[in-house]
């Protein structure tokens, strides 16, 4: 990035960015046309952050309607030399999303208008999707073939399919189902010279470097996905979901360790502790037992008999570590009241406070109680309030941090809170983010978890991807700068929170 | 200058050779147990030669962690799979992605290194996906000799870029795989093959998920894996009988898209073949003369796939006569081998 240290030519640099900018702006009207560009302050100010608390301005926002759109865009881009971000609804916890550009102001590329599900493929049980359509209006979709998607994060009422792309999403049936990847059959991808490439992954073996896979995942930081033919499955026959009331987060952590070990994995085991049930249960009136201390969800889906032993078990085991209350879902009208209530938290939690802090950080899984007690040690410590929802079958925590930042010195605290979790998940074996991503908030811890050798490798493979290094910058991978470092910071240059 | 076979028993002894042949510029294959690689023949260098050096790994071997109620084992690459299978087996639990035995019963592939490397599919990938989806955390060294990971031992882990799932059928170009760490599942409380001669279309759609479809000139193998009650109760509606597992022919395994299996199999029918098919997968097992699979191959070109020979005949390149259609095949390979020490001839030069 060419970066001086002589202050003339670096305002030199800035003029002539400047006129590259106007230029561009000019471009992409004719291009987007002016309904499809915003780059008055207004405009501009609801595309400074995603739904972390980083902020940053862009240069504009254009949106385009068309892959042939897009594609000049990117073009116009390149030929002004000016980074771009792309966004769709601005879900993403990690300011993957925020147009971060530290000496260059990038454009951010919305894709709120190429949001079609094009084709549902009954037959085939795939369906083609723009990156803006949102998750939840695939699986209406492919409901009405007797499909469904699989993926569900918790956002799925906003989040689109392309942001679910990029961060390479989870979600609730991630247990059995798989992340996102395993979802991707293929997907269309805009370099950064605008020329459009199909990554195919639809070979089952011989089909080559699997690029698509490296793809999924990549948060903007290769180009600009433009579509993806995605997979459906057949909705299961028979469907049993548990609701168990516990003493202790303690008990329920343990009672998923020894139902992720039992006979029959179920599809979806979920976690909630009681600040959580009670910030919920007005709302989605699911009978979470009001005086537990936490609850499991233990969902099992396929034939009858397994589905029966499954849940069975899970019974059986949830009893074998305390649970002072069981319920099954009484019909599926109960069931999507007690999913409700699960994926209710991020939009209820301003009941408590009016920011939230989410963390996102995965433990094996025989570490879950572990983990959940430093949870709860760290918030006592930073006096911060802690919701703890957790993926818990998968060991991936979501510890919500609910704050007001007019509180003098309190992001400081959250933020030791959030690397504190961080340190911690590594330090029990496991990962810094599940599956919300890097973003900007977690790049330099990078530095650490993959050494220099490994950090080299991935540089490189952002260049050979991105040679023009363009596409997202300042995301993922840590500068240099980050890595010497001692303490990870957030919130880079050119960047507010 | 005559070729050797080196042995390397650490990551750090992978860098070494790896550093040789670069100094030296030799091509270097790495090999596992070698059941795969003589079959490709010419294709591959499964023994030294003048210009290549084989890097053996049957001493990198051996389970190195298998928390069970994690559901996770990590293991040396040149474990044999055997090995992995009777360790998971002891805690009820499996990894499913075996290639499916052929007539032959020669294994594709006796290491997991070898297996996730070459990522042939095996018959349950229709119920439980790809090989690449089992892959949690690779170690490993790349071209240049850097000694790094991806992924994690947890079974979610967005850190950085997906290279377990980029070095998962990689064949040993990129990088040589030092450790792996897979995903598991309880074994399934009840197996069995069954055996129909009436068309799928008459009973496919009474199925939910079975775990393996594989039809021939005959009839149709299926596999149902879950509760006892449920597989024999799928079985009884779709008019199954249970049966020995299928023996495909191994000569050679041809893919396309699963949407274009029946186009495939009605071209290879008109051939001097015999077959195999699972038509969810898009793969089609064959036998046949040279001649035969060469005209198979073209068959399944024509139609976007491609052809793997297993005859220890095969000249073509496991990845095709070209770079491919992959434009970011050449930029990754510089970007991890820029001096085409792995396995160059993969791609044709």
């Amino acid at each position: 990035m060419g970066a001086t240290t002589d202050p003339t030519q670096r305002m030199q640099e800035r003029g002539l960015l400047h006129a590259q900018e106007r230029g561009l702006l000019h471009a992409l009207e004719e291009i987007v046309g002016p309904q499809g560009l915003r780059t008055g302050a207004y405009g501009r100010a609801m595309y400074r952050r995603d739904a972390s608390f980083l902020n940053a301005e862009p240069l504009a926002v254009a949106a385009p309607r068309t892959v042939e759109e897009a594609a000049r865009v990117l073009r116009a881009c390149r030929d002004h030399g000016v980074p771009f971000t792309p966004r769709a609804a601005g879900t993403g916890l990690a300011g993957g999303a925020t147009p971060v550009g530290e000496d260059r102001r990038p454009l951010v590329i919305s894709m709120a208008r190429m949001d079609r599900i094009v084709e549902v493929d009954a037959a085939g049980r795939r369906a083609y999707v723009e990156p803006g359509a949102v998750n939840l209006r695939l699986g209406q979709a492919a409901a009405r073939h007797g499909l469904r998607f699989a993926p569900d994060p918790a956002s799925q009422i906003a989040a689109t399919l392309g942001g679910n792309i990029a961060t390479n999403a989870g979600g609730i049936h991630v247990l059995t189902y798989g992340v996102m990847s395993q979802h991707v059959l293929s997907v269309d991808v805009l370099d950064t010279d605008g020329v459009r490439h199909t990554l195919d992954g639809t070979l089952a073996e011989q089909g080559g470097l699997d690029v698509r896979g490296l793809t999924v995942g990549n948060e903007g930081t290769f180009g600009l996905v433009v579509g993806a033919w995605l997979r459906l499955l057949p909705v299961p026959p028979h469907t049993a979901t548990l609701l168990a009331g516990f003493p202790s987060l303690t008990a329920a952590a343990e009672a998923v360790s020894a139902i992720v070990t039992g006979s029959r994995l179920p599809d979806a085991i979920e976690l909630m502790d009681a600040r959580a049930i009670h910030l919920v249960e007005d709302y989605a009136q699911a009978g979470y037992p009001s005086d537990a201390a936490a609850v499991l969800l233990v969902e099992h889906e396929g034939l009858t008999h397994g589905v029966e032993a499954g849940v069975a078990e899970a019974e059986r085991l949830v009893r074998a570590h305390g649970a002072s209350t069981v319920t099954r879902a009484a019909d599926a009208a109960q069931r999507a009241r007690i999913w409700k209530g699960r994926k209710a938290v991020a939009g209820a939690i301003a009941k408590v406070a009016p920011d939230y802090y989410l963390q996102d950080v995965v433990v094996p899984r025989s570490r879950l109680a572990e983990m959940l007690a430093e949870v709860v040690a760290i918030g006592e410590r930073e006096d911060l309030t802690i919701l703890n929802v957790l993926h818990a079958g998968d060991g991936n925590l979501h510890p919500f941090v609910a704050f007001d930042r007019r509180e003098e010195g309190v992001l400081e605290r959250v933020h030791r809170a959030g690397a504190a979790m961080v340190t911690t998940a590594l330090s029990l074996g496991g990962s810094l983010t599940g599956e919300h991503g890097v973003g900007v908030e977690k790049r330099d811890f990078l530095c650490e978890v993959f050494g220099e050798d490994g950090l080299e490798v991935q540089r490189r493979v952002r260049r050979a991807m991105d040679p023009t290094g363009l596409a997202n910058p300042h995301k993922v991978l840590p500068t240099p700068a980050g890595c010497a470092e001692s303490a990870p910071s957030m919130v880079p240059t050119g960047a507010w929170v | 200058m005559a070729g050797a076979v080196l042995r390397a028993e650490t990551a750090e002894e992978v860098a070494e050779a790896i550093g040789q042949a670069r100094r030296q510029a030799r091509g270097l294959e790495a090999r596992g147990g070698a059941t795969l690689l003589p079959r490709l023949g010419g294709a591959a260098r499964p023994e030294p030669s003048e210009d290549a050096d084989v890097l053996t790994l049957d001493g990198l071997s051996g389970v190195v962690d298998h928390p069970a109620a994690d559901l996770t084992v990590t293991v040396r690459a040149g474990t044999p799979v055997a090995e992995l299978a009777s360790a998971l087996a002891e805690a009820g639990q499996e990894c499913p992605i075996e290639p499916l035995a052929g007539a032959d019963g020669a294994p594709l592939g006796s290491t997991v290194g070898g297996r996730v490397s070459a990522a042939l599919a095996g018959p349950r990938q229709l119920g439980a996906g790809r090989v690449r989806d089992w892959v949690l955390r690779v170690r490993y060294v790349t071209g240049e000799g850097r000694v790094a990971h991806a992924g994690g031992a947890t079974v979610k882990d967005v850190t950085g870029y997906d290279l377990c799932r980029l070095l998962t059928g990689s064949w040993g170009t990129l990088a040589v795989l030092t450790e792996v760490t897979l995903k598991l599942r309880p074994r399934p409380p009840a197996r069995a093959w069954y055996r129909t001669t009436r068309p799928p279309s008459a009973w496919w759609a009474t199925l939910h998920d079975p775990a393996a479809i594989v039809t021939d000139a005959v009839g149709t193998s299926v596999l149902l894996e879950g509760h006892p009650d449920d597989v024999a109760e799928q079985a009884d509606a779709a008019g199954l009988e249970e049966s020995t597992p299928p023996t495909p022919p191994t000569g050679a395994r041809a893919v396309v898209a699963p949407s274009r299996t029946d186009e495939l199999v009605a071209a290879i029918s008109e051939l001097d073949c015999a077959w195999a098919a699972e038509p969810a997968l898009g793969l089609v097992h064959l036998a046949g003369d040279a001649t035969a699979l060469e005209q198979a191959r073209a068959q399944a070109e024509r139609l976007d796939g491609r052809l793997l020979r297993l005859d220890g005949d095969a000249q073509a390149p496991v990845f095709g006569h070209d770079p491919g259609p992959d434009p970011y095949a050449g930029p990754l390979r510089e970007a991890l081998d820029p001096d085409a020490v792995l396995a160059p001839w993969r791609w044709s030069r």
